[in-house]
């Protein structure tokens, strides 16, 4: 079975696992918001240790908060490039399991909005975007991805930049008053 | 071991930089800017910089290795800025450095931008520099520091009170109508004027100020004084400006530095960083230190900006010097002072 270094940083909560097909050979996670590019380098370093070579690395493209989502798909790109093996980026609303079918989930945003999706039958329907919470009906909030959901994702996605749904705050010097 | 072969990584601003040395040997420099997306705001927006460090960060590194001949199991160590900078940005190479060097199973050593500013003038010269006072000048930072052990023992003498040097061509270039980045576009202003046609201030030069803060710089006044000139002359000459001004500030980055020099007893002097590549602070650096007898190194222009080459440089001679790597994770420090040359 192929072994998959699963990485997403795009939540407070840093997850780092090892798979063997869908079978988890190393879990761990840590918390904290801004903590993200010292958990994923000592978490991948505990991975390395233990466990067989993987084959291919899975990463979380988001949407999340845009410096600690950027320092998991930094690293997951440059091992993937020094082992030679791909790396492939998914959603990582979409790797959250809320044991329903029909549901909305979403994670903090900051400044008082949520990023979130709609899904029926298992299937993201709407979004990803950001909103109000208001503005969204019925949401589960603080879940986090899973590393198993991760990998099942990687076998038909294939995102290629981080979600961020949100333009950089900068005005231009011309349109300043 | 023959000479380490080192990949450097710099993200501590609005340039993407990947350098690859062996030894003293530079074999790749590559530079990826996002200054152009920045322009139309004035100043740097941190996350569009951050945004497109992760975007050409991989080719970049792709690229750099080709440059360079080599694969990247060939490596000995990664380096990376690991601050001072925009943390946001500084993340982006840490965490691809981190990355490359777990992938790798090689060392990794974090290290100082402004160390690494001035560890590069090492790639040019094959006579050890130690001990030098260092000008180091950029669009974030200006401070005199002497430096008796590139690898581990660098001391602050002083330090701007307020803008850096690079920010105050940034700040005047604007009021002229220059343009951004200010540097640039003043030298070449500048070059059409006369530097003697305006004597705008040299921030600090009072005499109580040599016996109480000798070795800092202030740029607000000279900055508030072009800017009340400009308002008051209507009739202004835009090159008389930019020379008038650029010579203010070179004559006090040298006085100061040369007196940094007569102070210590150490006759060299390393002037590095983005303003080090102004062609006016070149010229009066080489006349006067002649006449001082000191010593004057300043790097080839396209490596006084940020670059990649600086970091690896320093790396290889952390390496080399059998310094301690940077054990396990570490995050990048936006403040890191300049007393602390690596995060051993």
């Amino acid at each position: 079975m192929t072994i998959s270094l699963a990485i997403d940083t795009s939540t407070s909560r840093t997850v780092v696992g090892l798979l063997d097909g869908e079978k988890v050979l190393f879990e761990k996670n840590s918390e904290g918001a801004t903590d993200h590019g010292r958990a994923v380098s000592d978490l991948v370093a505990q991975t390395l240790i233990y466990n067989p070579a993987p084959d291919q690395v899975v990463v979380g493209m988001g949407p999340g908060p845009f410096t600690g989502l950027r320092v998991g798909i930094a690293f997951a790109r440059t091992f993937a490039l020094s082992r030679g093996i791909p790396v492939i980026g998914v959603c990582s609303l979409d790797a959250i399991e809320t044991g329903k079918n029909d549901y909305t989930v979403a994670i903090d945003a900051r400044r008082k909005e949520i990023y979130w999706a709609r899904y029926e039958g298992g299937k993201r329907v709407e979004g990803p975007s950001v909103n109000k919470p208001d503005e969204v009906s019925d949401f589960i909030i603080d879940l986090y991805p899973n590393v198993i959901s991760l990998i099942k994702l990687a076998e038909e996605q294939s995102v290629s930049e981080p979600f961020y749904l949100r333009r950089p705050d900068a005005v231009p010097t011309a349109e300043r008053s | 071991m023959s000479e380490p072969l080192v990949l450097g990584i710099e993200t501590s601003c609005d340039e993407t930089a990947i350098g690859i040395v062996r030894g003293r040997t530079l074999l790749a420099n590559e530079i990826a800017s996002s200054v152009e997306e920045h322009a139309r705001f004035g100043g740097v927006v941190p996350e569009i910089a951050s945004r497109a460090h992760l975007e050409v960060i991989l080719p970049s590194i792709e690229r750099a290795v080709k440059d360079a001949k080599i694969s990247l199991k060939d490596l000995d160590a990664i380096a990376v800025t690991a601050g001072p900078g925009l943390v946001g940005a500084l993340l982006v190479g840490t965490s691809s450095a981190s990355g490359l060097a777990q992938g790798l199973g090689i060392p990794l050593y974090g290290v100082n931008h402004l160390a690494a500013h001035i560890s590069v003038d090492y790639l040019t010269h094959d006579l050890p520099t130690d001990p030098t006072i260092a000008l180091l000048v950029s669009g974030g930072h200006s401070s005199l520091l002497q430096v008796d052990d590139i690898t581990g023992s660098i001391t602050k003498l002083g330090a701007t009170m307020d803008d850096a040097a690079g920010e105050a061509f940034d700040k005047i270039a604007r009021i002229l109508d220059l343009g951004f980045p200010g540097g640039p576009a003043i030298d070449r202003d500048a070059r059409n004027g006369d530097p003697s046609a305006i004597d705008f201030p040299r921030g600090l030069t009072m005499k109580s100020d040599w016996q109480t803060r000798p070795y800092d710089f202030s740029f607000s006044g000279l900055k508030t004084a072009v800017a009340r000139y400009i308002e008051q002359t209507p009739s202004h000459i835009r090159a008389d400006v930019a020379a008038s001004f650029q010579e203010a500030v070179v004559d006090v980055l040298l006085l100061k530095a040369l007196a940094a020099c007569e102070a210590s007893g150490i006759d060299s002097l390393v002037i590095a960083g983005g303003v080090a590549a102004n062609s006016r602070l070149r010229e009066v650096a080489t006349e006067r230190c002649a006449k001082a007898g000191v010593r004057l190194r300043i790097p080839s222009p396209a490596l006084c900006t940020d670059n990649g080459a600086m970091v690896a440089a320093l790396g290889s001679l952390m390496l080399s010097a059998g310094r301690p790597a940077t054990q396990g994770a570490f995050d990048a420090d936006s403040s890191l002072q300049v007393e602390r040359v690596s995060l051993a």
